[in-house]
Order: C-alpha cells, then structure tokens, then sequence
C-alpha cells in the first residue's frame, strides 16, 4: 500500500515535471489497428524526442479504447518497457534507458470496441459492425506526422470517415498521413462493416486448480459465455441454418481450445451432463480440443458448461525440502481473440499447507482465504481465490505460489482410512461378543 | 427345515457363513455391475420421465431442507395450478438419498446429489438380494436363499426399474417390500413382538417409498385370513398380525401423501376387516376354552354371521356415505383391463399400464419362469404358515403382473424366490452326498452342496475357472441311489440352463433395458461408429439458458418433468397426471386449429410450445404417434370441439400424407411438426418432406405460422420449440373480401321510428320502362 502511495506522489511529481516542460514530440507514428475480430488490437510505433534535446526518461501515454484490456510496450530493443498506470486512460512508460530520441512499440487490446450496427439482424443477415475511435493518436504530445492502416475482417465496407489522404485496398484502410497534429487533439474515426466473426464474451469464468501432492493437478473451468454480437431478430430457422451458407454465419458453431499437452480425463458437461459434441486432437505441444455448445450460439444467446482436466503435479511445481512452488497459467485459451468479463481463480492447496504467497504476473484483487472440504479432510484445505476483469488473450501468463507443505502430512489420509476400518472391526468384534437381551438365551432359534 | 445343525462344528459353520457372505457379496457387486450399462455406455444421467422429477424433488430437499421440501408449493409446474409436491408424493426415495448424502458430506465427501441419484437403485438391488436371501431362508433354505439371491440380483424383470439412472420409487421399493415380508414371516414364525414391530418399521419405510404398499397391506391380511381358514390359528399369529396392523397404520398415516386413506379407503379395508376377524377367532378361542361345547358352537354360528353381516353393512355404508372413499381408477384396472380403456383414457395411453403379453414373461423372467410353478408345488407339498404366505404371494403376483406390465416388477421377487426353492430342491436330490454318511448332517451337506453349486453358477457368470465343479461331480458319483451317469448329466443340464439365463439376463439387460432414452445412440451403418442423438438435452439447455426464468412452456405431459429437471422452466402439464382437464386443455389446444389454439394458449399464458418430432430421423416415440391420445383425452373433456373420428380419412386411417383427414393436417400439432419440413430433401433422390417415422410424404407442405414463429429446432429436428407470439407481433390474418363486413350488432341508429327513412325532397321517382314524372 505505502509502495503504491510512494509511486503516486513520484508520479504527479512526474506530471508536474512534463507538464511544465511538454518539449517532448512525436517525430513519427505509425498505427495499426487490427480489427478484424471482436477486439481492438493496436499497434502503435511511436518515435519520440524532445525538441531541447533533453534525455526521455518518461513517456505519457494516453488510450483512447473505453474498455482497454491490456498494454504493454518495447524499446526499439525489444525489451520491455515499465507501465504505470495512472487512471483508466492514460499510462506512462519508464524507459530503461533514457536518451533523447526514443521508439518504441505500443500494444493494446481492448475489448467492446466495436459494436454491432444495427444491432439486431435476421438469421440470414450479415453482421455489421462499427469501431468508433481516432483518427489520430490522441497524444499528450504534439505529433509530427502519424499514419494508421486499419485492418479489417472484409473488404465490406459499408462507410467510414474519409480525412485525406486516405486509401482503400480490399479489407485495409491506410489513412494519413497527417502532419503537424497538436497535442490532444481529436478527431473521430467511424468504420462501419462487415464483421461475421462471432463476437463472444465469456461473461464469468471461474477457474479451480486442485493441487494434489500425489501427483495430480486437477483443473476446471466454469464457462458461462454470451454471444454479444448482433442480436437475433425473429425466428430461428433450422431448415435455413442447415440449407443454406449465408445463414447463420456470424453465429458460433463451434470454437477450438488449447490445453496443456499432458492433460488427461479431459471432460466437458453442463449441468445437464456431458455434453456430446466435442472432438479431441493431441498434438505435439498441446491437446486442441473442439468443442461445439450444444446449440450454435447467435446473437443474444447464451449458453454455459465446464471444462475440466488433468495434469501431472511435475510439469508445473517445484520443490526444495518443505518449499514448494506452484508455477501455472492464471487464465487459458478458451478460444481465438476471447474476451472474458470477469474470472475468478482458486487454488485449492493440500491440507495443511502454510506461508502461502501468492505473486501474480499482473494485478489481481484478492479474495479472502477460505477452507474447503473434501474427501477425507479434517481441517480443510486452504483456497487461494482472486478476481480479475477484463480478460483477453495476452493475459495467458503464469503466475507462482509459493508455500510449504511437510511431507508427512501425505500419510495423514492413508492412515486416517485404515485407522477407521479398523476400529470398525474392534468395534464389531466387541460389539458381537456382547450380549445386550434381557431374557436368557433358552429360546433362541 | 434345514435349521442350523447343532450337531456340526464350528469349522463347518465358519465354511458355510463365509460362503453365504462370499455368494451375497457376488450376487451384490453382480447386480451392482449388470445394472451399470447405460453409465458405461452414456453417462452418470438420471434416466427417462419420471426419475427427473425425484431428482429435482431430491435436489430441493438437499438445498433448502426437508420442512421447505414437506411445504414444498412448485409452482412450475401445473402452470397456473401449481402442485403441492411435499404432500403429493412418497418421500421415502428422496429422504433416502438426501440422507446417504447428508452421511458423504458430513465425512466430507462431496459426491454431487446426481450421483447418489443415479447409483442408488443399483445399491440397493443388491439390499433387496440380501432381503430375497432372508426370506426365501425363512421360507425353505439358505441354499435355496442363495438361489433367490442371485436370481434376483440379475434377473432382468426387476433390472428393468432399478438401472443405474433409473431414479424411481421402485428401486428402494421392492427392497422394502422384501425386507418387509422376510420381518412378516419370522414375526409369524416366531410369535414375536419384536420382529412384527420391525415388520411395521419396514412397512412404514415402504409405505414412504412406493404406492405399491397397498399390496403389502392387502397381501399380508390375506395370509392371515388364509391361514385361520385353514384352522392354523396360532397366538403367534394373533400377535404378530395385531402389533404389525396397529404399528403399521399409525406409520403410514405419517406419510403426509397417505394421510387419512388407511382408514378411509376401500383398499385398505381388507386390512381392518382382517383384524376384527382375527380378534374374534381369538376371543371365540378363548371363550372356547372356558364355555362348554354345546353353547360354543352355538355362540359360533350366530356371533360369527352377525358381524360378518355387520362388517359387510358397515364398509358398504360408509363406502356409500362417502366416509371411506371408493376404488380409485387406477386400482379398477387392476381388476378389469378394459376398464382404463373405456373410461380414462389417460390411464390406458400409458404403455406401463398395458396387460402384459406372455412373451413378457420368458423375456424378463426366462428360465425362472418355468422353474418357479415347480418351487410353488415344493411349497404346497411341504405346507407350513410361512409357505401358505409364499403361496399367496405368487398367486396375487401372477394375477397382477398379468393386468399390468409395471407390476411385473411385484412378480419377480417371488418368481426368484420359487425359482430358488425349485432349483435348490432338485440339487438336494441330485448333488446328495453319500448317503451313508451321518444322518444329521446329511440335509446340511445337501444345503452347503447347493450353495457351493451356487457358487458355480455365479462362476460360469463372471467367467472365473470353476474349481468347485469337479467337486460336484465327484460328489454326485459317489451317490448309490440314481445312477451317477444321470446325476451329472441333470447337473449338467441345469447348470446349462443356469448359465443360458445368466447370459439371457446380460443380454435383455444391455439391449432392452440400459438406455437413457434421454440420449439416443445410433450406429452408422457405413463406417459402424457410434453417432449420439442429444437433441433432447439441446433442446432443454436451449431452454434454460436462452428463455426468460418463468417463461411458461407448453408441450404435451411426458416431457414435463424432463422441462421442469433439465429446463427448469414452468410447464402447463407433466408425468403427475393428476389434473385430467388441464391435460384436455392441452390436447385440444395442440389438435385445434392455429387460431383456436392460440385463444386456449393465450388464456394459459403459454410463451412457448414444444413439440417433439422424429420424421427426420424416424423416431418412433415422437408426439404425431402420440397425437391420437392428445385428441381422444381431449374429447374426453371437449367432446363438442374435438372429435377423434375427425382425424381419421373416411376409411379409418390414421395418417399424415396428402389423404390424410382435413382436421389432422391443419391442426397446431401437425403444423409444428411439420413446419418447414415441406422443403427439406432428406435424400437426393427422394421427395421433400418425407416423413421417415411415418413413411409417407406430408399431405399439407405449404404453410406458415401466423400465432407462431419457430424459436429454436434442435440439430436432428427431434425437438422443435416454438415461440407464441404476443398479440402485437403478428398481422392478422387478411380476411377475405366477402367477410370483411363490420357487424351490425354495434351500429346504433341514430334515426327514429319517424326518421326511418331519408328522403330528397323533388327527387325523381325512376320506374322502370317509364318516363320520368316532372
């Protein structure tokens, strides 16, 4: 907390600084905005100096996506540069090596971007889309000459907002470029077309990792997903899905997942049990698994499931005596360019487990610890559990546990069982060797 | 008859137990593993129509507690009636699982309530072996038990109700009804309050379980009543009788759903009457043992006609005067088989309730079916009380299995039991050892050779090498009295005979009885894999998930505890049946014109109909097949609007092509199957809208919905799920020009009796053929 506060006070420190001594320029910017699925990916190359020759040590950054998922920026080394995040929109860089020109590569994904216009359609209808954003970089700085190349899901274009110099080929929009764009200025940039991508969030995904130190690692996810694209509008035809090619085509038939490659006892249900249309296929470095709701999914429905797996304990934890290290991905593929709403993630550590620290490759907001219970238990086990929101695929990253966790404590179950058979058994031996009537045994059959 | 010698040793005793236990222990895990097809071949799911519904009672009473579930008001269900399900049904199924669950969590087992749900008829079959094993023990021998054992643990006529999956008051209900009848007889045997009190304890477990509890009550007088008319008047039987009917009918008066029927209801007055008899056979005993004979007998002749009067008037009275309720419908089919027919059409439609064919006897009873008039022959040879019990078991049982194929179920434990007795008195003859042995241990040596033949059959089951069976062989030689050839070749044909109803039993068990038929399975012909048909489940997921929480559906009643389980959405109808209008309101509204019945759907709230139609597949089961039902329980409360004969062609045909009757082809039940089903080409070569259940091209292709728009149709079409569309959504229907007149019945005159007529002052009066008058 204090830490925070530390780099709260460094930083408007810092925004007093430049904003007293805005020298810094973009030279030149070259954008790409990939919006060829549900989400906004950005790439932003930005060659910067200042105008007084002074050393950039920092860069402010601003976003201009409403819903920015992720961010993460490299030198022109290609080594990663330091983002702080002041509020929702703007970020700043810290740059490892400070110097007086500076280019480097900004990365966004963003997720609600793009919206379906108009937003309901008929079976047989396409999808349209439109992205709302700027037509230049919305910058703190003023910008020499920038350039930005949309890309796009088709070459179905129906309007977009016509600055010149512009060009059209096929499915890429190149626009610019624009000299001498002041500092936060903006300008609106509105593409409308045709996007038959499904546009699906996974609203909640809860996922459970249960450790096992027999050497199991067990893995489920609780999807519940939302096709959040256009909406169906009157009936659904079944005949016309089946009949014809153009119906239905942004709808979601089936999607591929990624799991590890060591996953066995892979299962896929609902709360309907297993649901039956689903294909495996293992590679070399992961199973692909193809997994088909048990309806295709169009605009407006939603459907749920859970996907559970094993994996070996040895691929993903490490030990030294008592220490243990657990080192897994905090989120997985789901599917290509997933958004997710909000996950939650628990770990379920072995019973008697302690100095437990949790160390995320990004911020998380963590739950309270809690106990749970399952077979042959007596205290519980201890549930690390946190939430994170706003998800998309770069997220994909491992995060560690560290704990330590006695090695006697594997035999407090095995003992526990046979300890009970066997006080049934003395149990029922004195139990048959008692005589509890009230009458002598003269008549007894 | 084969007591536990005294004579012999311990040892032998420990060999004989541990054998027991050994074959109960097989028979157990044999009957566990036969009944666990449909998992293996499908999954853990709760199986057909019914079953969802205890699930989902199960469900709520392990989240919200037994006294929410006991006040349980459902009110998806019977939309807009509701049901009281807390006092509607027997709880027994689903205190049972809802305890064995409470136990796995408070040992910190998180076994999901579905499981227990699923694997709990399995378990529990092999209880009732253990019961059938006790009582046939009590009957005849523990050979014989073990027999019985292992008869009924496989024996496919039981399997039938008690899959893994198969989630119904029959799978704990014939354990019950065994346990029941084992703690009747030792109580008769033996004269003692303690087991006739734990003959009570069990009958009240049944009595929460399963309405076949009747049968134990009417069952369990008729021993007694058999056994005073045959003068085997015991104070054992007085006894037993009194403290079991008192005990027992405080007891089932507990069950909320039975209430006041035991002594109300006519189906329980046997019971009663049986008691007062008994009482007075025991107070003419005893007034026979203080007056002299002359005075007896007369006393006799005269009490004995007046109160047999007396009870007679008195049950015809108060079953006139409506006190004690008369035969409900379902128990006058149980006498006469073409009353369901004639009179509740709802009874009949079920094809549970059909008389049993006699082919449906070899076919869930095989070999036992034979074998078991053999052991009811042993039994009235060697005629004791508990044997007469036994006796009357298999008649009522026969009689009953004969009305009802469901209550083939009642039959199979006794076929079982008989069976055993048959089996295990022909080895007594054939397997007897030497019999110059010592006497008294010669019956015992027979009963440890049954059961270590047993032990053989239960090995030819399970494919293990049979090391006992050169044993028998060898102790069938040693015998002097038929000639060794002969016993090994009866041996040898009765353990063919064994292992042909082992094999049969397997066979019936994984073609007949093990499918969800939730989920259909299909075998490609061409390159022979396994296809899954899910539709149903599609269809219901598509509901829950993709509907609003109280949308209301609408879809004839077998599928409405399956909406209710899988969907959990409000359904108008379901399996309960108990509401015979509100299913008529529904079959008219499906064999009603489109307009017509969305005057009935409107007024029942209905958001969206479902129907289930299998022409694309060719799926037998689907609701046109049905549909004659839907009209004729229609007609049954609608018969102005619905009229079966007009869904016939002139020559009485039922059927879907273009001959087909007018009525059929327009009503809502045949549009929603069919909707769009005109242009579907299911072969390149065939015609479009080709119905493959039906094997007939639809009579009426051309049509759309107007009241309805298609919602969602599942990927085989097997389940199709309409929208009902609000009253704004559609254009109505244009009229033709001729009707397009506005009613006069609201034009008002404004004119007068003088004003009738407007006139024009000066206007011409034009006659035909005439000039014109100035």
């Amino acid at each position: 907390m204090s830490k925070n506060i530390a780099i709260f006070l460094a930083l408007s420190a810092l925004l007093g600084f430049f904003n007293a001594n805005a020298e810094i320029v973009n030279t030149n910017v070259e954008r790409t905005l990939d919006l060829t699925s549900q989400l906004v990916k950005t790439t932003t190359r930005i060659s910067a100096e200042d105008a007084a020759g002074k050393a950039i040590a920092e860069y402010v950054f601003f976003v201009a996506e409403p819903s920015l998922a992720y961010i993460a920026v490299k030198d022109s080394a290609d080594k990663n540069v330091q983002v702080r995040k002041n509020d929702e929109q703007s970020f700043t860089f810290t740059f490892p090596k400070a110097s007086a020109k500076q280019t480097f590569v900004v990365e966004t994904v963003s997720s609600k971007g793009i919206l379906p216009h108009p937003e309901e359609i008929r079976q047989n209808d396409k999808q349209f889309v439109r992205y709302i954003g700027n037509l230049h970089l919305y910058s703190k700085y003023k910008t020499n000459a920038q350039k930005a190349t949309v890309k796009l899901s088709s070459s179905n274009i129906l309007s977009h907002t016509q600055v010149k110099p512009y060009s059209v080929s096929a499915n890429k929009i190149t626009l610019g470029s624009y000299e001498n764009v002041e500092a936060l200025s903006q300008e609106p940039l509105v593409i409308h077309y045709e996007n038959s991508s499904p546009f699906v969030t996974v609203n909640t995904l809860e996922r459970t990792l249960e450790i096992s130190h027999w050497g199991n690692i067990a893995v489920q996810e609780a999807i519940q997903m939302t096709h959040t694209g256009a909406k169906l509008k009157g009936s659904f035809s079944r005949y016309d899905f089946q009949k014809e090619g153009r119906s239905g085509q942004s709808a979601l038939k089936s999607y591929k997942t990624y799991l590890p490659a060591s996953a066995s006892g892979v299962y896929y249900r609902d709360t309907n049990g297993n649901i039956s249309t689903s294909n495996m296929n293992s590679g070399r470095d992961f199973i692909e698994l193809e997994l088909r709701p048990r309806f295709p999914l169009f605009g407006g429905w939603k459907t749920q499931y859970t996907l559970g797996y094993n994996v070996p304990s040895y691929e993903y934890m490490f030990s030294d005596g008592n220490k243990y290290q657990l080192k897994m991905h905090l989120i997985d593929h789901i599917y290509d360019n997933m958004a997710i709403d909000e996950a939650t993630i628990k770990i379920i550590l072995p019973e008697g487990c302690s100095d437990i620290k949790l160390s995320p490759p990004y911020s998380v907001s963590r739950l309270p610890n809690e106990l749970v219970h399952t077979y042959l238990d007596t205290t519980g086990r201890p549930v690390i559990s946190f939430t994170k929101s706003n998800l998309v695929e770069s997220h994909i990253s491992d995060f560690t546990l560290y704990y330590s966790f006695s090695k006697i404590s594997l035999l407090q179950e095995p003992l526990l069982v046979s300890g009970f058979i066997y006080i049934i058994f003395v149990i029922t031996i004195v139990f048959l060797r008692l005589d509890f009537s009230i009458t002598s045994h003269s008549h007894k059959d | 008859m084969n007591r536990t010698p005294k004579m012999l040793n311990s040892k032998v005793a420990g060999y004989s137990s541990l054998i027991t236990f050994a074959i109960l222990l097989i028979a157990w895990l044999a009957g566990f593993s036969s009944r666990l097809f449909a998992v293996i071949r499908f999954e853990s799911i709760i199986h057909e129509f019914d079953p969802w519904f205890n699930y989902r009672a199960t469900a709520y009473m392990v989240e919200h507690g037994w006294y929410k579930f006991l006040n349980w008001f459902d009110e998806r269900a019977w939309y807009p009636l509701g049901r009281i399900v807390g006092g509607t049904v027997y709880p027994g199924l689903m205190i049972t699982s809802g305890g064995i669950h409470w136990l796995l969590h408070v040992l910190n087992i998180p076994v999901h309530i579905r499981d227990i749900c699923v694997f709990l008829a399995p378990v529990f079959s092999g209880l009732t072996s253990i019961s059938t094993y006790l009582l046939t023990k009590e009957l005849w021998s523990s050979g014989a038990g073990l027999f019985a054992a292992s008869f009924i643990a496989i024996v496919p006529g039981y399997i039938s109700r008690s899959v893994a999956g198969s989630y119904d008051n029959e799978g704990i209900a014939i354990f019950a009804l065994q346990f029941t009848y084992f703690l009747w007889v030792r109580s008769v045997k033996t004269g003692s309050v303690f087991w006739s009190a734990g003959a009570a304890l069990s009958y009240f477990y049944m009595v929460s379980a399963w309405g076949g509890y009747v049968f134990i009550i009417n069952l369990i007088p008729l021993h007694v009543f058999v056994l005073l008319i045959m003068g085997r008047y015991s104070p054992r039987l007085l006894t037993s009788y009194s403290t079991f009917y008192i005990l027992g009918l405080l007891f089932s008066m507990q069950i909320p759903f039975v209430g006041f029927q035991p002594i109300r209801t006519s189906e329980h007055m046997a019971a009663l009457g049986v008691f007062v008899l008994l009482m007075a056979v025991a107070t003419l005993r005893h007034l026979q043992s203080v007056l002299s004979r002359h005075e007896f007998r007369k006393l006799f002749i005269v009490g004995g006609l007046l109160v047999g009067v007396g009870v007679f008037v008195a049950v015809v009275v108060l079953t006139m005067l409506g006190v004690v309720a008369p035969w409900s419908g379902r128990f006058y089919s149980l006498w006469d088989t073409g009353y369901a027919k004639i009179h509740i059409p709802i009874i009949a439609s079920v094809s549970e309730h059909q008389p049993t064919t006699w082919f449906s006897f070899f076919f869930d009873l095989h070999i036992l079916v034979c074998a078991f008039p053999v052991g009811v022959w042993y039994c009235i040879k060697h005629i004791n009380d508990e044997r007469v019990f036994v006796v009357l078991y298999a008649i009522s049982a026969v009689y009953f299995a004969g009305v009802m194929v469901r209550l083939m179920l009642t039959l199979t434990p006794v076929v079982c039991m008989l069976a055993g007795v048959a089996f295990s008195g022909l080895l007594e003859v054939f397997l007897q050892e030497d019999s110059s042995k010592r006497v008294g241990t010669a019956i015992h040596t027979a009963t440890e050779v049954d059961e270590t033949d047993d032990s053989i059959e239960k090995k030819t089951l399970y494919d293990k090498a049979g090391k006992l069976k050169h044993r028998t062989k060898h102790d069938a030689q040693q015998d002097t009295g038929i000639s060794s050839n002969l016993k090994s070749i009866v041996i040898l044909a009765v353990l063919m005979l064994l292992m042909m109803f082992a094999v049969h039993c397997t066979w019936v068990t994984s073609n007949a009885y093990s499918s969800p038929s939730i989920v259909l399975a299909f075998h490609n012909s061409q390159d022979g894999s396994r296809n899954i048909l899910d539709d149903f489940r599609e269809a219901y997921y598509w509901l829950s998930q993709n509907t609003a929480d109280d949308a209301r559906v609408m879809s004839w009643w077998d599928y409405g505890y399956q909406i209710a389980g899988m969907a959990n959405r409000t359904t108008l109808v379901d399996n309960n049946t108990w509401n015979n209008s509100h299913i008529a309101l529904v079959g008219k509204a499906m064999s009603s014109t489109e307009e017509k019945s969305y005057e009935i759907m409107t007024s029942l709230d209905v958001d969206y109909v479902l129907v289930i139609f299998g022409g694309v597949i060719g799926y037998s089961g689907d609701d046109i097949n049905k549909f004659l039902w839907m009209v004729r329980i229609a007609e049954g409360e609608h018969p102005k609007d619905i009229k079966e004969s007009d869904y016939f062609t002139d020559r009485g045909e039922f059927r879907v092509d273009a001959e087909g009757a007018p009525a059929l082809l327009n009503c809502l039940m045949y549009k929603l199957s069919y909707y769009r089903f005109g242009e579907l080409k299911l072969d390149y070569r065939g015609p479009s809208g080709y119905d493959r259940t039906r094997n007939a091209v639809i009579g009426n292709k051309d049509f759309d919905l107007t009241y309805l728009e298609e919602a969602y149709t599942t990927e085989h079409w097997l389940v199709r799920i309409y929208r009902v569309k609000k009253p704004h959504e559609f254009n109505r229907p244009s009229l033709k020009a001729k009707e397009r007149t506005i009613p006069p019945a609201n034009l008002i005159s404004r004119k007068n009796s003088k004003r009738r007529k407007g006139y024009i002052r000066n206007r011409p009066v034009v006659v035909k053929g005439k000039r014109t008058l100035k």
